[in-house]
């Protein structure tokens, strides 16, 4: 019984993470156009979980731009060989 | 004993080449008096801490230009001429010495330039001495090497900065780091600087063994 | 099939742990902030503390000020306003067993689902007429016994970093990754050098480019922690630059793979660079950082990884983090030079 009681807040902030995580982009456009006043107090809310949201998306846009350049650089290959053809 | 024979038999070359074109060194010369001059017009007065960041940041400057000239300026005709006849660690430590005089000779006449416009604030002689002898050093080390992988490029005194200046910021840090305990006015205290010569000491023996390493795949060509 | 990729999926594998341990385990419950910060003596005070995860409606909650380990002061009474907000009063005697002007305290909570919780240097009390001999007989002595301890995994908290102590798993292993890649390029740069195929110098050469967006990446993620924390982006912290110089020192690689036309002399050249440059880059990133004052943890004498920043729970995440985010650089270096191969090869073909 203890441990259910333990348990109970934990599961509701988990899932509130998990959906955090699932609209993560959408959510910090949609707040960010939202708030005309500085970008701390919202950085700085739900204990600056905000931070940690940033920089996992800050690395996402990192390995997407990496892939974009590889894209364009097989594209390029493939243009190549066609020529050869 | 015969790589040390090489050793003074090229650093003689070197020096007698450039005692026969003075006006390489007059460059140097007219270069460290402009920047000198051109530092003491931006600020007039200057503070002991910033005399010093100063000080060095001249040098760095005429460091990579007057290192840079050490391989770019050879004909490759002449090169290939030296490495049939010498050791490769040879000429690179014949022209790492030649560098380390004329960064040496470079220290002296900036800060005799230096405290003509901006006043001697040196208090304590030794700390900063030790930063001209490793740092002079550590520059002479990484640019010569350095210059020897731009030359063959063909914009490579542009490359030549741009690799250097980065590899040289450690260096300067400490340096700079060390020399600061010249500039305490008390002579009978001194401020520890051991562990900062220890540092200073280990990149250049560092570096120099990088480079020593790896100069034999370089000139091959 | 499975040796040959596993290797990528294990990397995955462990994004994956790291992504679901690292962001839902919830934090140890903690003090946000208390209010009034600074008092004086010899009046009942009553402070409004914030909680953090918390649960202050469950359960008999007690409050102490904590001088150091002799002097503590229990509260006189506790008032719950809800799971996140206590009002807590003191009667703070009027003299303090020191000779200090102003003093700090620690507060210190504790109840059973919470566990003991506390925030260091939470109150500051300031002193008018000092007598350190009437505060040692004003101040009866106390005894902290039966404090409760959280149960279940748990991160711990730290009061100005929050939930953001979960960057460990994200900021810090970038630094790794990029260590690690720079690494396997000295070693593919030393191998070229000795076997001339210039298979070994595309891995080198690939791998530094995985490293140095690895490297900006961490700079990038450290600039927003940092702004929200030690409050700038750019402290100037020797972390920083050493990052920084790290990142202009690789980038001038690729400027002088540009500067070569033929493709052995690049390769060749290229890899005394890298070779020459990491020699230059031990002192920057070993040395010269524990010898300086830093914001990072493991600088100029604060504890390195480890001590209380560090606990037994985040180890679990955070050494899997690093292995996995390197793996996944290496995934991103090998594609790269998949392409590079693939890209000479057809060079060959048209001659």
């Amino acid at each position: 019984m203890k441990n259910c009681a333990t348990f109970g807040p934990h599961m509701i902030r988990m899932s509130k993470r998990i959906f955090l995580l699932a609209f993560l982009l959408t959510t910090t456009l949609f707040r960010g156009m939202a708030q005309t006043a500085p970008g701390d107090d919202f950085m700085r809310s739900m204990g600056k979980m905000y931070v940690v949201v940033t920089a996992i998306g800050i690395i996402f846009l990192g390995i997407v731009i990496f892939l974009i350049y590889l894209d364009r650089k097989l594209t390029k290959l493939e243009n190549q060989t066609k020529h050869n053809d | 004993m015969q790589l040390i024979r090489e050793i003074a038999f090229l650093l003689h070359k070197e020096l007698t080449l450039e005692l026969r074109q003075k006006y390489a060194l007059g460059g140097i010369l007219l270069y460290v008096l402009a920047t000198v001059y051109v530092v003491y017009i931006s600020f007039v007065k200057v503070d002991p801490a910033n005399w010093n960041t100063l000080f060095w940041i001249i040098i760095l400057f005429a460091s990579v230009n007057a290192v840079a000239r050490s391989f770019l300026q050879e004909h490759s005709g002449r090169q290939l001429y030296y490495y049939t006849l010498a050791n490769p660690i040879a000429v690179l430590v014949a022209k790492i010495l030649y560098n380390f005089l004329l960064l040496l000779l470079l220290s002296v006449l900036t800060l005799g330039a230096y405290s003509v416009v901006a006043g001697y604030l040196i208090r304590q002689p030794v700390p900063f001495l030790w930063a001209v002898l490793l740092g002079s050093l550590g520059f002479s080390i990484a640019l010569t090497f350095v210059s020897a992988i731009a030359s063959k490029a063909s914009n490579a005194s542009t490359l030549m900065a741009i690799l250097s200046l980065p590899l040289l910021i450690p260096i300067l840090a400490t340096v700079i780091r060390l020399a600061k305990a010249s500039f305490i006015p008390k002579a009978g205290v001194m401020i520890p600087i051991k562990s900062d010569l220890y540092i200073l000491a280990g990149i250049d023996m560092l570096l120099l063994g990088a480079a020593l390493i790896l100069f034999s795949f370089l000139w091959r060509d | 099939m499975i040796i040959k990729h596993g290797w990528k999926l294990l990397g995955v594998v462990i994004l994956i742990y790291t992504f679901i341990v690292g962001l839902l385990v919830p934090l140890k419950s903690g003090i946000l902030e208390v209010s009034p910060q600074s008092v004086q003596p010899g009046r009942n005070i009553s402070f409004r503390v914030l909680g953090y995860n918390t649960h202050y409606l469950s359960g008999e909650i007690r409050a102490w000020l904590k001088m150091d380990e002799e002097y503590t002061l229990a509260s006189s009474q506790i008032l719950i306003q809800n799971d996140r907000e206590l009002k807590v009063i003191f009667g703070i005697p009027r003299f303090l067993p020191t000779a200090d002007k102003v003093q700090d305290f620690t507060l210190l909570l504790d109840n059973e689902v919470d566990g003991a919780h506390l925030l260091p240097s939470a109150v500051f009390v300031t002193q008018d007429s000092i007598n350190p001999a009437m505060g040692r007989l004003e101040w009866p002595p106390e005894r902290i016994t039966d404090l409760h301890e959280k149960e279940g995994i748990t991160f711990p908290f730290r009061n100005i970093l929050a939930e953001t102590i979960r960057n460990t798993y994200f900021h810090v292993p970038m630094w790794f990754a990029m260590i690690f890649l720079f690494l396997g390029a000295v070693f593919y740069s030393g191998r070229y050098l000795r076997s001339k195929r210039s298979v070994d110098d595309f891995r080198a050469f690939t791998m530094i480019r995985v490293g140095v967006l690895f490297g900006i990446m961490g700079l990038l993620t450290g600039a927003v922690w940092a702004k929200n924390t030690w409050g700038a982006y750019w402290s100037g912290d020797i972390k920083q630059n050493m990052t920084a110089i790290c990142l202009l020192i690789y980038m001038a690689y690729f400027v002088l793979r540009q500067a070569y036309e033929d493709p052995d002399q690049r390769a060749r050249i290229a890899s005394v660079y890298a070779l020459f440059a990491f020699a230059a880059m031990i002192p920057l990133l070993f040395v010269i950082p524990r010898l300086t004052d830093s914001l990072h943890p493991g600088n100029g004498g604060n504890p390195a990884l480890g001590g209380e920043d560090l606990d037994n729970t985040m180890r679990m995440v955070f050494y899997p983090a690093i292995i996995g985010w390197f793996l996944l650089g290496l995934w991103m270096a090998q594609l790269s030079f998949r392409i590079e191969r693939l890209k000479e090869r057809l060079l060959e073909n048209e001659d």
